[in-house]
């Protein structure tokens, strides 16, 4: 069971990344996806620590692919997004969305609007 | 890899190596595989989509050490949650096993060592262990009443008559029956006397150790007979024909008979019906046969102190209140019977039965259990001396997990585990061959007289033993596993290839250890010394009689059948007939013998001035016969000893030795005065008509104890009961059928019993001595070879440590003879340290030994010195043949050692 309930940042990024790929998602092409989507360069290194914490923490599941000359012989390895995983990011973004809700940045800041809140 | 084909069959160069083995080595990811796959793959689309090898083997060296913060936070938290997981209870175990597991690895592969660290453990705890069955059986539980913490026997002293505190044949029926009907803080008090009995059954005709008793010591002794029933109050009161016969008479006499209870046996001829038989090893002092006094308390007079009592504390007492209570009745007696001046200041004291009963040999078995655990020690230390040794190779190892995130509390475990597995399998061991120790032990204690209990290896001995082991353990781990888990945490990784530096601290703990067992052993050596030497005056010392070639052994007729004449015709015609057999040279009777004697009695002179230390005059009386003089080989030294002229008609004489002559007769006027035995007005007077030598007559270590003799040709009713003495030409035991062939002819009925030569009878009387001495001794010597093992291995290490400073020093000009002297000077500071440790030490406890010592002091300074000279020698010995080595090192080659 997870102990925390909420994710980090690059977790989330991860997950849905994941998510996105389904079930397709393996190390490269989950940060060339998210290089795509972010912008943002993350080394190889830390989604792979990430994907096994997911994985510890039961939000991702993994299964051994096929393995090329390309690759020195080595199999690919599967990520996909498990039911807790799929939870977890519905949590995710509905704390974000309550944060979110009623929130204007763009507009002057207004102390009413932000006991509204 | 060299390079790898693509599936497009063109030759591409592989990614960089090193970068990829140090991703592999830092990462603790599981799929470390995959991740090595998925960069290869996209550096190999990069090779592909032409941006020139160059750059792409760049971007993978970037990436892979762009992702090392990353893999080094995940191994981080792994680590830690390892961590966490380590700490609940199930991983505990878990990791033990682990521990048990890796500790078994690390022996297999040093085989040798564990054989000799085991051999030597299971020694000292099989040692320990043996001598822990003896303290438990003998001293601790020597029998097996039920809570004998409340079954007590009550002792007296009388400093009148200049007793010391004594437990056995004491006490007066009327003390007792004081005792019985006043003390209110005891109860099931029983007293019995002690003698012979001849016991008969069909065939069986034997002489057997009896107790006749008043009360039922049953109920004192908190025990059921294991068939029939005990005495009852009344019987015993009574004198009914009833008897309890001890387990082992019924296993070795009766065979077991089933049905002999409610059957009848012949005691002195008379029928008496068995009522019980008692557990095994119940005998109180060894009797086999328990049978009602049957005389009433008063028959006896107050003095007749024959008796010995046993009874419980009464419930919500303890000994102190009973001890305060028998204070009271003292004082009462001594009030109410004031014309009987022995009670002046006379003293009960109860003790509980067992204490009561071990005095004499508590000290020997605590001394030896003491020396024993020394032992152990000296072991202990000898084996931690060997684990740090192998420490060097050790220290790599404790590095490489201390890296791997193990904490220090996890090495020391780890170690730790490792010396206690070792401890435990060499318990296992020790206990093996305690086995087979406690039944040799056991058969030696046997032969001792008056030790009651049994040496075995119970539930309490074993506890002791796996205790003893684990403690072994810890102890000897516990410096290796400081010293190795404090390495494991240093730097170690680096001085990988000089095994040897960083190994001074480790040199100094052997160092001390070596101190600890030179100081250990010298303690050991000093308490068998004293022990060797007093054993050796003890056995030097003058008897003042000739023991060699003497025979003795006893008679009792029985008063149903012979009074006062019959007896003295019986000794006189035995001793007739046993003077002609071939080979006796001459031939006494005696009622006793030194060293031993049992009969004291109070004497009065005619001028009976009562002596200076104001004690009354008390004398050994011994019955003795013309010939008992000759046959013991005591000096005549004035006026004459017993002969054919003295009759039952003619006046009644007595011969004193000088020790009472010393005593009650201080002028000289020994010879011609007259005396009496006893405290009575109606005793007759004896005239003094000769002196005597003194002999050792009150027990090897004691002065020569006052003695009056009396010819029991004048006196035959005074003992029916009497010790033949015959002094042979021969071996002594070879006259033994031609004088039970006498005492056949004379009267078929009559058993000899406690057949032994005088010289078995001295023996007898120095066995705790001797086996404490002989004991002892042998530890000394394994402690000695112990020590000289440690401080050889010590020196050899650190001969072997200092290879190259050595070789460096030879190289320079230092010849041998220095370099032999440099050693040896290094391996004596402990050596000397140690021993002025273990001389203050041996100093200090030799206090507890001073009851075991005779003619000796416990800082006797030839002990000393000659067992320091001897420690010395063998000190020397030990780092002269590793100095040895040092100094035929080759320079070149010891310069090489790394």
């Amino acid at each position: 069971m997870p102990k925390r309930k909420f994710l980090g940042e690059f977790e989330q990024v991860v997950l849905l990344a994941v998510a996105q790929m389904r079930g397709a998602g393996y190390g490269t092409a989950l940060r060339r996806d998210i290089r795509e989507r972010c912008g943002r360069s993350a080394t190889i290194g830390a989604i792979y620590a990430t994907l096994e914490r997911l994985e510890a923490k039961g939000f991702v599941t993994s299964r051994e692919g096929e393995s090329t000359g390309e690759r020195g012989g080595r199999s690919r390895r599967y990520f996909s997004l498990s039911e807790s995983g799929t939870d977890a990011l519905r949590r995710s973004r509905d704390m974000l969305d309550s944060m979110w809700d009623g929130l204007d940045l763009d507009a002057p800041a207004d102390s009413e609007g932000l006991e509204v809140a | 890899m060299a390079r790898a084909t693509n599936p497009r069959g063109t030759n591409r160069p592989a990614p960089p190596r090193l970068s990829g083995a140090i991703l592999e080595r830092f990462s603790r990811l599981r799929y470390t595989g995959a991740l090595l796959g998925d960069l290869e793959e996209e550096y190999h689309d990069r090779l592909g989509e032409g941006r020139g090898t160059f750059r792409a083997r760049m971007w993978y060296r970037r990436e892979v050490f762009r992702s090392l913060p990353s893999l080094a936070a995940h191994a981080f938290r792994a680590a830690c949650a390892r961590r966490r997981n380590l700490k609940r209870g199930d991983s505990w175990m878990q990791s033990l096993l682990q521990d048990i597991r890796f500790g078994l690895r690390s022996m297999r592969r040093n085989l040798g060592l564990a054989a000799v660290i085991i051999v030597t453990l299971a020694l000292g705890i099989g040692a320990n262990t043996v001598l822990y069955s003896v303290v438990d059986g003998l001293i601790l539980n020597p029998f097996p009443f039920p809570d004998g913490d409340r079954l007590v026997t009550v002792g007296t002293e009388y400093p009148k008559l200049g007793s010391q505190l004594n437990f056995v044949e004491h006490m007066s029926p009327a003390e007792y029956v004081d005792i019985r009907d006043n003390a209110e803080t005891l109860e099931n008090i029983a007293a019995w006397d002690m003698g012979n009995r001849q016991v008969s059954w069909g065939e069986l005709n034997d002489n057997v150790f009896t107790g006749f008793f008043w009360g039922d010591a049953f109920d004192a002794l908190g025990l059921a007979p294991i068939r029939g029933r005990g005495m009852t109050l009344e019987e015993t009161v009574a004198g009914e024909p009833v008897a309890v016969i001890s387990h082992r008479l019924w296993q070795t006499r009766f065979g077991e008979d089933p049905d002999l209870v409610g059957g009848t046996i012949g005691v002195n001829g008379n029928p008496f019906t068995v009522v019980g038989i008692m557990p095994p090893r119940s005998e109180l002092y060894g009797m086999d046969l328990w049978i009602p006094m049957g005389v009433s308390t008063d028959v006896f007079p107050r003095q007749a102190r024959q008796f010995q009592i046993i009874a419980r504390i009464a419930d919500g007492e303890d000994l102190e209140s009973v001890n305060a209570e028998l204070e009271l009745l003292a004082r009462r007696t001594e009030m109410e019977y004031a014309e009987l001046e022995e009670y002046q200041g006379w003293r009960m004291t109860a003790a509980t039965w067992t204490d009561a009963n071990v005095r004499t040999i508590k000290p020997a078995g605590y001394v030896l259990l003491g020396a024993v655990s020394f032992v152990l020690l000296i072991v202990c230390s000898n084996v931690a001396s060997l684990l740090l040794a192998r420490s060097s190779t050790r220290r790599q190892e404790m590095a490489v997990r201390a890296a791997m995130g193990a904490g220090r509390g996890r090495l020391m475990r780890q170690v730790l585990t490792e010396s206690v597995g070792l401890a435990v399998v060499s318990g296992a061991l020790g206990v093996a061959l305690a086995y087979f120790g406690t039944g040799a032990v056991a058969d030696i204690v046997a032969g001792i007289p008056f030790v009651a209990g049994a040496v075995e290896l119970n539930t309490r001995v074993l506890v002791f033993a796996v205790v003893v082991s684990m403690a072994a353990g810890v102890l000897f781990g516990l410096l290796p596993a400081i010293q190795d888990s404090a390495a494991g945490l240093g730097s170690t990784l680096k001085t990988e290839g000089t095994a040897n530096t960083g190994g001074a601290g480790r040199l100094r703990l052997q160092r001390a250890l070596v101190s600890v067992e030179v100081a250990l052993a010298l303690v050991l050596l000093i308490g068998g010394g004293l022990l060797i030497n007093s054993f050796a005056r003890l056995t030097r010392v003058d008897t003042g009689f000739e023991p060699e070639g003497v025979l003795s052994m006893r008679l009792t007729l029985p008063w149903e059948e012979y009074d006062d004449v019959a007896i003295g015709s019986f000794f006189q015609n035995l001793e007739e007939q046993v003077g002609g057999i071939p080979g006796v040279e001459a031939v006494g009777r005696g009622a006793q013998f030194p060293p031993i004697a049992f009969a004291y009695r109070r004497l009065a002179t005619e001028d009976l001035e009562v002596t200076d230390e104001g004690q009354l005059p008390v004398a050994m009386t011994t019955l003795s016969s013309p010939g008992y003089l000759e046959a013991l080989g005591i000096p005549l030294l004035g006026g004459r000893w017993f002969d054919d002229t003295d009759t039952p008609g003619s006046e009644l004489v007595a011969v004193v030795n000088e020790a009472a002559v010393a005593r009650m007769f201080p002028e000289g006027d020994a010879i011609g005065s007259r005396l009496r035995v006893g405290d009575d007005d109606e005793s007759p007077w004896l005239r003094v008509v000769g002196v005597v030598g003194n002999t050792l007559n009150n027990g090897l270590d004691q002065p020569a104890f006052p003695e009056v003799f009396a010819n029991h040709r004048q006196v035959p009713g005074w003992s029916n009961q009497l010790f033949l003495l015959v002094r042979t030409s021969v071996e002594p035991y070879g006259v033994l059928p031609a004088i039970r062939d006498v005492v056949r002819s004379i009267d078929a009925d009559q058993p000899v019993y406690a057949i032994r030569t005088v010289e078995e009878a001295l023996a007898a009387s120095t066995a705790p001595r001797r086996v404490a001495a002989n004991v002892l001794t042998v530890f000394a010597g394994f402690a000695l070879i112990l020590a000289a093992v440690g401080i050889f291995a010590v020196v050899a290490f650190a001969v072997g440590a200092r290879t190259r400073e050595i070789g460096l020093r030879v190289a320079l000009g230092a010849g041998a003879r220095q370099v032999r002297m440099l050693v040896i000077r290094q391996a004596l500071v402990p050596v000397v340290i140690g021993t002025l440790i273990g001389l203050g030490s041996a100093l200090a406890l030799s206090r507890l030994m001073s009851g075991l010592l005779f003619e000796v002091s416990g800082t006797d300074p030839l002990t000393l010195t000659a067992v320091t000279l001897v420690f010395g020698v063998v000190a020397l010995v030990a780092s002269y043949v590793p100095a040895l080595r040092a100094s035929r090192l080759d320079p070149v080659e010891a310069l090489r050692v790394d």
